[in-house]
């Protein structure tokens, strides 16, 4: 028996120590600086060179075309494009970036720790020699610009990508039950909780909302930002110092949130919970909903769903203001070849880019190609996205307010709408969450 | 069983001669190098390694910073993760106590009475096993959506008001979940069980019928005293998939709604992937580790005390 004990042991201990040999020093690499990287400039070399780019097939469905239009202006220079699943792209993209086979040029989806262990360059050098700052209306790269603590977004901060075109959260209205109960596209807050009650007094749902994922959280950022404005709102969502969630706009934001579903605006509270996004957009193409509040990368799948009934709306409130993003890229700082890299960084915002990007639902960096049919939702939508930019209301997501705000804008207004959570609660968990990854 | 073997086999070793049968010994571990090094380079090692993280503060590229007992502070103080903790022991419940009763019940039934289709049944109840977990949670998701075939029997029957979506009701979506455990898992200890009461001697239960013992008592003191090696072994199998479960509530619900069915799994793959807290994940990990091995320690000395 002792015998025994022994010569199982002696494999184990040998195991341990191997892998204690294996590991036993400080984890992570001590990140390699950059090598010399050639002085930023706006001369290209003429060898043959090809650069990698790695994306998601959603945020990169126009970029395989602007590639091809890219190269065609600069023959000698070759994009290898490649895309990963948006979920596989997050958790992989860092491991890229920090491997000896960094791509040159990659999607950025958020700042998370990718700035903070300088896995991709400042471009502000790029930028004052392409102009982009005068290009660019400033609350469309302030989503980019990171202070040097490598979390805090916003002014003030150096750029770390460029945007290749902006998605926009609002209103999708059901045009066909609007007619039918009388109610005209509503400019005002009052307006709009009177359509909800009117279309619940006539049996309709009033608002289609899917939160197995945590979408009731786009309700609460734009109720809350109508009422305070986006500069507050964008404060937040970036992380500066001072900051708060708790304030009378969110209350009332996560209040009117509650009252809604009280009111049986939202349908059975379970349901809610129980339907995700895309389950939403079907029972809304299906005629469930007079409202749905999602954002336009689901204008494809409404627009043939619905047709002409659908219709768009900046989402409504004493301030106009959109939540939006941009499909945006970044250099990697083990990139050989940064010159030519920003070269197509800047290509982005030629007309070319634009076009592409606007055939496949984002809005352009180009506005001027973003041209359709008043009355159509693509109209609508370019409507509203010119409203919101003339406002100045465009609002990060609130999701990406840290590596982990999803989870818990998730969990909490869940909670909020099953009636397990009360709003003073529900304000102190998101803060409690941003105070962790904002602290000092 | 073979303890006495062994002891008859050590015995006459001893008589003819330590010297062969060191060396005998130290020639059979040669065998065993090949599958020791993977076992080391690939279980071990890792687990090693991720035992070591969890005393430093991560994020998965930069620099560590150490962190002593910091991380186990946190998992033994943070509310997500003793939830976590929680819903994973609950899990029990479903993964295992449900499983070995209705795959006894169903292996006894089998076994009494062999007749036709009951090798239908065996294939039927068996088949979960071999689906991937990421499917079956699909499916499932499926069958509990608002709309989904479970309400729509439902509401043919006349129970309307009980359907529900069930995986975003905060009361029933952890029994939902569980039940999709119970389901996985009945199959395999049915095999297991059927597999132990066909070894046990028909003339035991001819006893016990002369003895005027009716069915149920047949049940009782021959075939569940006949199994319990076999019973060993589910409750062993089944009770490390409950405490280490992901697919299935990672697929179904996330951990939602709200955190009603968070389990460690979940949360150690958001800690890493999610919020990059490479040390904490790797803390609640060890500790999961820990339990579990504590629980296979149990279960096997209240086998052995049995045997």
């Amino acid at each position: 028996m002792q015998r025994r004990t022994r010569l199982v042991l002696a494999p184990l201990a040998a195991g341990a120590l191997l892998g204690l040999a294996l590991t036993a020093c400080t984890p992570g690499a001590t990140t390699t600086g950059a090598g010399a990287a050639p002085d930023a400039s706006t001369e290209l070399t003429t060898d043959d060179i090809t650069l990698t780019l790695m994306s998601t097939p959603e945020s990169g469905a126009a970029t395989e075309a602007t590639i091809a239009a890219f190269e065609t202006e600069h023959p000698n220079i070759t994009i290898e494009y490649s895309q990963t699943n948006y979920e596989d792209y997050n958790q992989s993209v860092n491991l890229n970036l920090s491997s000896d086979q960094s791509p040159d040029i990659v999607l950025l989806n958020a700042v998370a720790n990718t700035v903070k262990n300088k896995l991709v360059l400042p471009l502000d050098d790029y930028a004052d020699l392409y102009g982009w700052n005068d290009f660019f209306p400033a609350n469309q790269l302030n989503q980019w610009r990171v202070a040097d603590n490598g979390t805090t977004l916003g002014d003030g901060g150096a750029l770390y990508a460029a945007p290749a075109g902006f998605s926009l959260v609002g209103t999708y209205y059901n045009k066909a039950i609007a007619a039918e109960l009388g109610i005209d596209a509503p400019t005002s807050l009052t307006e709009f909780e009177a359509a909800l009650k009117t279309a619940n007094a006539a049996g309709a749902l009033p608002v289609q909302v899917g939160n197995a994922e945590g979408h009731a959280a786009f309700v609460v950022q734009l109720l809350g930002q109508g009422a305070s404005g986006a500069d507050t709102a964008n404060a937040w969502a970036f992380g500066h110092a001072g900051a708060t969630f708790d304030t009378e706009a969110n209350h009332d934001a996560a209040q009117t949130l509650a009252d809604w579903q009280t009111a049986g605006y939202l349908g059975d509270p379970t349901t809610v919970n129980g339907t995700d996004l895309q389950g939403a957009v079907d029972n809304f193409i299906g005629g469930k909903g007079l409202f749905l509040v999602d954002g336009i990368w689901d204008a494809g799948k409404i627009g043939e769903g619905l047709g002409d009934d659908a219709g768009f709306l900046p989402f409504p409130g004493e301030n106009i203001t959109g939540i939006g993003t941009s499909v945006a890229y970044a250099i990697s700082t083990q990139s050989e070849h940064p010159n030519e890299a920003a070269a197509f960084l800047d290509f982005l915002r030629s007309p070319e880019a634009s076009e592409q990007q606007f055939a496949q639902g984002f809005m352009p960096d180009d506005p001027t190609v973003a041209v359709a049919e008043e009355g159509t939702l693509q109209g609508d939508i370019v409507a509203a996205w010119a409203e919101i930019a003339e406002a100045d209301g465009l609002v990060a997501f609130n999701n990406n307010a840290t590596a982990t705000m999803n989870d818990a804008l998730k969990a909490g207004t869940q909670q909020l709408i099953a009636g397990q959570m009360s709003v003073g609660d529900f304000i102190a968990s998101i803060q409690a969450d941003w105070a962790a990854a904002h602290a000092g | 069983m073979t303890e006495p073997l062994t002891r008859t086999r050590g015995e006459s070793g001893r008589v003819t001669g330590s010297s062969r049968r060191t060396r005998r010994g130290w020639s059979s571990l040669l065998y065993l190098v090949p599958a020791f090094v993977f076992y080391g380079t690939f279980t071990i090692a890792p687990w090693v390694q991720s035992v070591w993280l969890s005393f430093w503060e991560w994020d998965g590229i930069g620099a560590a910073t150490w962190a002593g007992f910091e991380n186990y502070i946190k998992v033994a103080t943070d509310e997500r993760l003793v939830v976590a903790l929680r819903n994973g022991l609950g899990f029990i419940v479903f993964y295992t106590v449900f499983p070995v009763i209705l795959g006894l019940l169903v292996a006894a039934v089998i076994a009494a009475r062999p007749r036709r289709g009951s090798g239908f049944v065996r294939t039927v109840l068996f088949l979960p096993q071999i689906l991937p977990l990421v499917a079956v949670g699909v499916v499932w998701r499926y069958l509990y959506a608002a709309d989904g075939p479970i309400n729509q029997v439902l509401r043919a029957v006349g129970l309307g008001d009980v359907a529900r979506a069930w995986l975003g009701d905060f009361t029933w979506a952890y029994p939902a979940v569980g039940v999709i455990g119970t389901w996985v898992t009945t199959g395999l200890c049915m095999m297991l069980l059927l597999a132990g009461i066909q070894k046990i001697d028909p003339s035991l239960y001819e006893a016990a019928r002369l003895d005027r013992c009716g069915p149920v008592r047949q049940f009782w003191h021959v075939t569940v005293p006949g199994v319990r090696a076999e019973i060993v072994v589910a409750v062993t199998v089944t009770l490390i998939s409950a405490l280490a479960s992901f697919d299935i509530v990672y697929v179904t619900t996330g951990g939602g709604p709200g955190y009603q069915t968070i389990v460690p799994g979940v949360l150690i793959y958001k800690l890493v992937f999610t919020s990059n807290e490479v040390g904490l994940a790797c803390a609640l990990a060890t500790v999961l580790s820990a339990i579990i091995l504590v629980f296979v320690a149990v279960i096997g000395r209240i086998g052995r005390r049995g045997a």
